[in-house]
Order: structure tokens, then sequence, then C-alpha cells
């Protein structure tokens, strides 16, 4: 027998249930349409379903977009590179030299996450190349880009370092381990994870930027720059394989990190005694 | 044991002070440690003795003042320098190396050879009892267990000094007890200082040659634990260290360094400390143990002279194991605290009972 208030709980529940998957549906129909699509013969209107990889073959024989990742794929692991490292350092300054002023420093470095990336695009263009007089290359469009990967990556790594023990640094330093011994003896062990996080994140923003990017290369192309050039010819099917590629790519990654999680290799945050 | 002179002073600290702002966590600390002792810095929260024990790791730098350690001056030299041993309160073990990783890891840092460094790690492993769990991480050892490998870490590397920080504090009372024995064994082993914070006063009276009160980043006093316990300089050190009755009165009399102390129409006879005056206002402070408790028929043999004598009646028998505590209603309405051996306890509860003690015992101080 059950009674009003277990009816009215199994009603809650079904509520909830179909709100969560209206959310997720939300999220992800556009990505998992572009992935059908690119497959279907006809994309503008896929249906009846009918496959072929026609797109895929289109998007190889272009060679303008081989050239375009391997551009994105510079500017993702340097401006990765770089945030993760910068990052590391603000953190670890952060939280090991605790000063007066903690707040408007943690401020400093978060502050490029609000302002839009258009803005940022526009104001390195300005710097780099009028004031510094310098050409746009990738080198400066990986140290744009790493503006807001920075404060990406200083975010990420925060939330995790937070839960670090300095003490285990002074542990170490007291059995006669020098800075530079504690750091990769001790510190970066037991740190590692957040690090990786916070590559990746930065590594997938410099990768899909194209503002930032844009203003910086001039006529050098990347990913997102060709696939936004190639609109004003209309949205060819070499678009959605694209599209559908870089978004499984990033799936893949993000499936890795959760086995690795999941099976308990790679923790992401401290692991206590 | 006496002070350490100069000469054979392990650790020798001169003025040594950390303020923090405003707050003087270590205040101007003068000390000499020998080569063989068990020196204890026993204090309430906050007093400062983490501060001094990482001031002489070199954690932490001194505002002002010199840290000596064998010797040499030690003040500007980084803690991976000082070839100093140290036991953490929460253990520190690393959390991503085995057992075996940790207590080699002070020989790893002075890149000593694999050869020596097994060996070393088979005699910190067997001093310790830690046989069979070389391979294990610390997140699955018991907390005793965490505890020695702690310690042999601290010791693998003959270390000048050991420093404790409450390294009994997350132990239940049992392994508490067994560690104390242990750690006091090691120290006399291996013939090397040890420096042991606490602010547990049994522990501290349990194993040290040497107890510091430290409050407010001063010591209270230093000294063997017996004068420590017995001749309390200050009353904070009387009132911290063992379990005492406090009596507030005032001095009628001083004569030959003797305190007569009036107390609620009575009149004691009691040893002080420090400048007092007939007049002022005193504190008595007396340990439970040095308070007898007699039946009232042996009143007679009282001999008013020779020391102080109370009358009332005992109103309960706190049992402790070993020892009672007996509580003594006084006809003034106070109640004092008397503790003698739980065996043999002559009087029932609510009979007449006199409290007596010499007038060597307790201590007078000044309010
Ligand atoms: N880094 C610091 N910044 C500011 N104040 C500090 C710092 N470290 C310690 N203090 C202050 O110095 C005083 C002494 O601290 P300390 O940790 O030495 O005390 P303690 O005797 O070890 O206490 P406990 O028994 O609680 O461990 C405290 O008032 C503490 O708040
Ligand atoms: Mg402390």
């Amino acid at each position: 027998m059950t009674s009003v208030g277990d009816r009215a709980e199994a009603w809650r529940r079904r509520a909830m249930s179909l709100l969560l998957w209206l959310l997720y549906i939300f999220l992800y129909a556009p990505i998992l349409y572009v992935i059908y699509a690119s497959f279907s013969v006809d994309i503008v209107w896929p249906f009846p379903p009918s496959f072929t990889t026609d797109a895929y073959a289109e998007l190889f024989d272009n060679a303008l977009y081989a050239d375009a990742l391997a551009n994105s794929l510079l500017i993702g692991l340097g401006s990765g590179a770089v945030s993760t490292l910068l990052a590391t350092a603000g953190v670890i300054g952060v939280l090991r030299y605790p000063s007066r002023h903690r707040g408007l420093i943690l401020i400093a470095f978060l502050a490029p996450l609000f302002v839009a990336e258009l803005l940022i695009g526009i104001s390195s263009l300005a710097f780099n190349a009028r004031l510094l007089g310098l050409p746009g290359n990738l080198f400066s469009a990986i140290a744009a880009n790493a503006v807001e990967g920075t404060a990406f990556a200083f975010l990420i790594i925060l939330a995790q370092l937070v839960r670090y023990d300095w003490q285990m640094d002074d542990a170490a330093m007291v059995f006669g381990a020098a800075p530079v011994r504690c750091f990769w003896e001790v510190t970066l062990p037991t740190i590692w994870p957040s690090l990786l996080g916070a590559f990746l994140i930065s590594f997938i923003l410099a990768f899909n930027n194209l503002e930032i990017s844009f203003y910086n290369l001039g006529a050098i192309p990347t990913l997102p720059s060709v696939a936004w050039g190639s609109l004003r010819f209309g949205l060819g099917p070499e678009l959605f394989a694209l599209a559908a590629l870089t978004n499984g790519l990033v799936f893949v990654l993000f499936a890795v990190m959760y086995v690795l999680m999941r099976t308990g290799i790679v923790r992401f945050g401290y692991r206590g005694g | 044991m006496a002070g350490a002179d100069l000469k054979t002073a392990s650790l020798s600290l001169q003025s040594v002070s950390r303020h923090f702002g405003p707050i003087r966590a270590v205040d101007g600390i003068d000390l000499d440690i020998g080569q063989d002792e068990f020196f204890s810095l026993l204090g309430p929260s906050g007093s400062g003795k983490t501060t001094l024990l990482r001031i002489i790791a070199g954690l932490e730098r001194p505002s002002a003042g010199r840290v000596r350690v064998a010797g040499q001056d030690v003040t500007e030299l980084p803690p991976y320098k000082r070839r100093i041993g140290m036991v953490f309160q929460n253990f520190l073990l690393f959390p991503h190396k085995t057992v075996a990783e940790n207590i080699v890891f002070p020989l790893r840092m002075q890149n000593v050879a694999r050869a020596a460094r097994d060996e070393r790690l088979r005699w910190a492993m067997k001093l310790l009892r830690l046989e069979g769990l070389a391979a294990r991480y610390p997140n699955e050892l018991s907390g005793g267990q965490q505890q020695r490998v702690s310690l042999a870490r601290g010791l693998i590397a003959r270390p000048a000094m050991l420093l404790l920080d409450e390294p009994l504090a997350n132990l239940d009372r049992e392994l508490r007890a067994e560690m104390e024995v242990e750690i006091r064994r090691y120290q006399k082993e291996l013939n090397i200082p040890f420096v042991y914070v606490t602010h547990n006063q049994e522990e501290a009276l349990t194993m040290s040659d040497r107890i510091a009160v430290m409050r407010g980043g001063v010591f209270e006093q230093v000294g063997p634990r017996d004068d420590v316990y017995r001749r309390p300089k200050t009353e904070f050190v009387a009132t911290f260290v063992g379990q005492s009755n406090r009596l507030s009165g005032f001095v009628e009399t001083v004569k030959n360094g003797a305190v007569a102390f009036a107390w609620q129409g009575h009149t004691l006879h009691v040893p002080h400390q420090g400048d007092i005056a007939a007049g002022d206002k005193a504190q008595f402070l007396i340990k439970y143990e040095d308070i007898e408790v007699a039946g009232a028929a042996g009143k007679g043999r009282s001999d008013h002279r020779s020391g102080n004598s109370l009358e009332g009646r005992l109103r309960d028998i706190i049992f402790k194991g070993q020892t009672a505590n007996y509580i003594v209603s006084l006809a003034n309405g106070a109640e004092l605290i008397a503790s003698a051996s739980s065996r043999d306890h002559k009087v029932g509860i609510g009979e007449a009972v006199s409290l007596r003690w010499p007038e060597t015992s307790g201590m007078c101080f000044r309010s």
C-alpha cells in the first residue's frame, strides 16, 4: 500500500528527472545533431537517415584545414603550457606566502575572465603590433590566448591547491630537500593532476578560440578562423565534419580523464594520508 | 640533570624572538640544551611552542636573536642545511611514497649511496618495529604505525637533534603511554638531544629530563622536572603542572622565608616564591597528593607547630584507578581535594576527617 506522501514523492522524482533530461537535451542536442548530420548524404535536411563519409573526405582533401589544424594545435599546446606554468607559479605564491594584499592579487589573476575575448584580442593587437611593433604571428597569438588561459588555469589550480598542506614542503625541507628538489619530490607528485586539468582546459580554450587569435594572426589560418571564413560560402558539409571531429576530440579527452579518475590512476585533488 | 654549560650545549638559543605583527609568539627566549638531554616545552595552546620549534628547525626566521646547533651559528641557514630531524604533529608522511621511501627520504636528499641507505633503512625499521610494512602507503597504516614511520624518518639520517611537535596528540591513550616509553628509550639509545613539544603535562613529566613551561612566548620556568613539579616559580606553573587546590587569602607575616597565610579564619604556614610582604593578597596552591586525609580519630597525633591541619567532612571519593580523589567539605563551606592510594581508604563518606600537610608543601604567590 502506498500512502499519499509516497505518491507525491514519486511524482516529484519523475518531474525532476524530466527536468534533468530537458537540460541535457538543451546542452547536447545541437552537438549530437551536427555529428549525426555530418555523416548524412543530405546535410541540409538529413531525414530519413542515409549515411556517407563524403563530408570527411572533403575536409581531409582541403589542405587549408590541415594547415589550420596544425596552427590551432600549436596555439593550444603553447598557450596551455604557458598558462599552466604561470598559473601554477601564481597559485603557489598566493597560497604559500600569504600577504595582506592577497585579495587584490587574486582579483588581478582572475580579472581577464571578465573581459570579452574580442577585447583581449584587440588589446593584444594594439599593444603588440602598434606599440611594440611586433609582427602578428603564432607567438603573439599564444601569448594573447594565455592571458585568458592563465586566469582559467589559476582558478582550477587554486580550487585544488587550497587543500594542499604546505607543511608537507616544510617537512621535505627539514629533511634536506632544497626548494627545487622539494617541488619535484613532494609538491608536484601530489598536485600534478590539477595541473593536468588546468592544462587541458586552457589548451581547449586556445584551440577553439576565434577572436583572440584572429586579431593576432592576420593571414595565418586556425581551425576556427578557416571555419569562420568558409561560412561566407554557406554551411558546407566539411564544416559539419570539422565540428563533429572537434567535439569528438574534446569528448574523448574528457572521457579519458573520467576513466582515469574512476580507476583511481589519477586523483583530481589532494590525496590525504 | 643540571643545565648544560655552553661548551657541551648542543642547542643554544640567545634572546630569540618571533613577532607576527603585534603578536609576540616567541619573546626573548634564552636556552641551552645538552647533548644527552630530553627537553620538553610545555605550555597551553598559543603559547609559542610550535613557533619556537620551527625557529630551531629553520622553518621560521627569528625576528631577533641567534640559534646555535652543536656550536655552529645556524641562524642564517635554511632548514635543508641544518641536519635536524623532526616529527610533526600530524605526521606529514608523503602520501605518494611508500613507508620505505618515506623513511629513506632524508638519506636520498643527502645523496647517500643505495647500499648504505638500505642498511640504515633496515636499522630504522627494526628499531621502530616496522618490519613487513615497507611497501605500504601511509593511508594504509594505523595511527600508531604512521607515528613510528614518522619517527623513523626523523631519526634515520642521524640528525644532530630531534624535534618533536606533539607527536602523540593524535593517538589513543594506551598507544600514547606505550610510545612515551619508547620515545624516551630511543633518546637514551641514540644519545642525541630531543626537544619535545606538548601541552600535556603528564607526557612532559613522564619523559623529560628538563622542562620549560611556556606562556605568551616566554618561559615561566625552566628546570629539572622535579623542580617544575615540586617548586613552581610562578602561580601559572603551579596551576598548569599537576592538579592543585587553590586557596585565596592574604599574608599575615613573613618570617625567615616562611609565610603565615590567612585563609577564611585559619592561619596556614606555607613556603613562598617571589617578593611577598605582610598584608599582600596571595594565592596558596597545593597539589592534591600533598594533602593527607586521616580519620578524625587520629586528631590527637597532629602537632600544630610542625604542620597544617584542617577539619572537615568527607563528601565523596572519586575513583581514579591507582589513586582516588577525596573531596572534603570544610566547616566554612570550602572544598579541598586530597589524593591518595585508592586501596586503603580508612574513612567512609560522610565521616569527619582531618586534612594535614607539612609546612614545606605547596607554594604561596602574591596575586
Ligand atoms: N604565521 C603566523 N602568523 C601570525 N600569527 C602566528 C603565526 N604562527 C603563529 N602565530 C601566533 O603565534 C602564537 C603562537 O603560536 P604557536 O603555534 O607557536 O602556538 P603553540 O604553543 O604551538 O600552540 P598549540 O599548542 O595550539 O599548537 C599564536 O598566538 C599564533 O596565533
Ligand atoms: Mg603547536
